[in-house]
């Protein structure tokens, strides 16, 4: 069986979300591998969300925010910027593969962007393979 | 090289006159340990107790771990070399602690030694400087025309490496963690009440010595200290098992200085990058 991977993915309320809504009601077609969690802002997630998705057998992440200067809160996607810059040399300088993680602004009116952005990066991990080092054992797991 | 001494004397001084005048109840310094290779943190609180103050080469804690231990002391005066009187500049942008409220006994000094190995740790570890960034009174002559290296020039041979031989080699260090936090407390700028580790709901990591939360603690502790940590190295040096924390940082650190442009604890009037942004931040560096 070919390899289906998991992908997490984090959307802004007013941005992304709204945007991969519309993605679903103009009927566009994108893989099914993405499972999408929706926080109010960008600036919401917490770096340890992604080091735990990693962690719990996530093979991706995508986060999606408001264009910067669009944020609803003016200025939360501002500082995920930088915070999420520094996940992601986190991640490469640990040896791990930053390209599992990514970074997107879609706006609430950029249906096709969000499906065309998920079908890239699917097709980005189903190359890239399953994610191992991170993911933590059953075994170990179930202590 | 630094004359230990004079800066000992000087330190006594001082702190005789402060604990005199009434205004400063406490005065952070170093005393005598078990031997001269091993001193300790001490906070020297009346006249009797500055005779026990001593400085040399093997002083290196990071004394600005300790300002937010005395709520209630009007003023701390506080002994700072290079890297801790940064990581008293970001408690003081961090609002922890109120510049107004320190005396800051500024030592320059060269020559700092790690008790373990007898190695000089200058170059290593105190971000290439030697003088305070910040003082109220510097208690040794200005150190000039040192030769200053790069602080992230020991990055070089990791950063070289392939992928998988990095992972290979911080898996390994790693691994050893016996996670007894001892990194995050000799760190000045651990100071969350409680730790993320700690925390049970939501419980971030497990709390057993084991690759996977010892992954998930060292991780998220290297991103929370991205753009704070001064680089002091005390977290390496407090390790039991010897891992090189430091490295870590420095590459964090040097990452964040270059994408925002600005190193942590050196100016009052800047901000940690991390609590700050600007709009014109590009998104490259996100790729």
């Amino acid at each position: 069986m070919s390899f289906e991977p998991k992908i997490l993915g984090i959307a802004c309320n007013w941005c992304t979300y709204t945007g991969a809504d519309l993605a679903g009601t103009t009927r566009l077609h994108y893989p099914q591998n993405l499972r999408v969690v929706r926080v109010m802002c960008s600036s919401r997630i917490n770096p340890s969300f992604i080091f735990r998705a990693f962690q719990l057998g996530a093979d991706g992440v995508l986060v999606g925010g408001c264009h910067p200067g669009d944020c609803h809160y003016n200025t939360g996607n501002l500082y995920a910027r930088r915070r999420l810059a520094v996940t992601k040399k986190i991640l490469e300088f640990a040896g791990l593969e930053p390209e599992r993680f990514r970074v997107e602004w879609i706006s609430a009116s950029e249906g096709n962007k969000f499906a065309q952005v998920v079908t890239e990066f699917t097709a980005q991990i189903k190359e890239l393979g399953p994610q191992q080092k991170l993911k933590i054992d059953e075994l170990l797991e179930k202590i | 090289m630094t004359d230990f001494k004079q800066i000992e004397n000087n330190l006594k001084k001082e702190a005789k006159k402060l604990l005199e005048s009434a205004e400063v109840p406490v005065v952070l310094a170093y005393t005598r340990g078990y031997d001269e290779k091993h001193p300790m943190p001490f906070a020297a609180k009346s006249v009797a107790d500055v005779e026990k103050i001593v400085f040399n080469e093997y002083c290196n804690f990071n004394m600005a771990r300790y300002i937010m231990r005395f709520p209630d002391a009007a003023k701390i005066a506080i002994a700072a070399k290079a890297a801790d009187s940064r990581a008293l500049v970001v408690l003081i942008q961090e609002e922890k602690v109120r510049r107004e409220d320190l005396v800051i006994l500024g030592i320059p000094a060269s020559g700092m030694k790690d008790p373990k190995t007898d190695q000089l740790i200058d170059s290593r570890t105190t971000g290439g400087l030697y003088n305070p960034v910040e003082y109220d009174i510097l208690l040794g002559e200005e150190i000039r025309g040192q030769k200053t290296v790069s602080p992230y020039a020991v990055l070089a041979d990791y950063e070289a490496m392939d992928k998988e031989a990095r992972w290979a080699f911080w898996k390994g260090q790693l691994d050893k963690c016996i996670r007894c936090y001892a990194c995050r407390k000799a760190c000045p700028m651990c100071y969350c009440d409680p730790c993320f580790i700690d925390q049970n709901k939501p419980r971030w990591a497990d709390k057993a010595p084991q690759s996977p939360g010892n992954m998930m603690y060292h991780l998220t502790r290297f991103h929370h200290l991205a753009g704070r940590c001064i680089d002091c190295g005390e977290c390496s040096r407090a390790c039991p098992v010897g891992i090189p924390l430091y490295l870590f940082h420095k590459k964090v650190a040097k990452e964040c200085e270059e994408m925002f442009g600005q190193a942590a604890g050196m100016k009052l009037e800047d901000k940690p990058v991390l609590v700050d942004f600007r709009v014109e931040d590009s998104d490259q560096i996100l790729k």
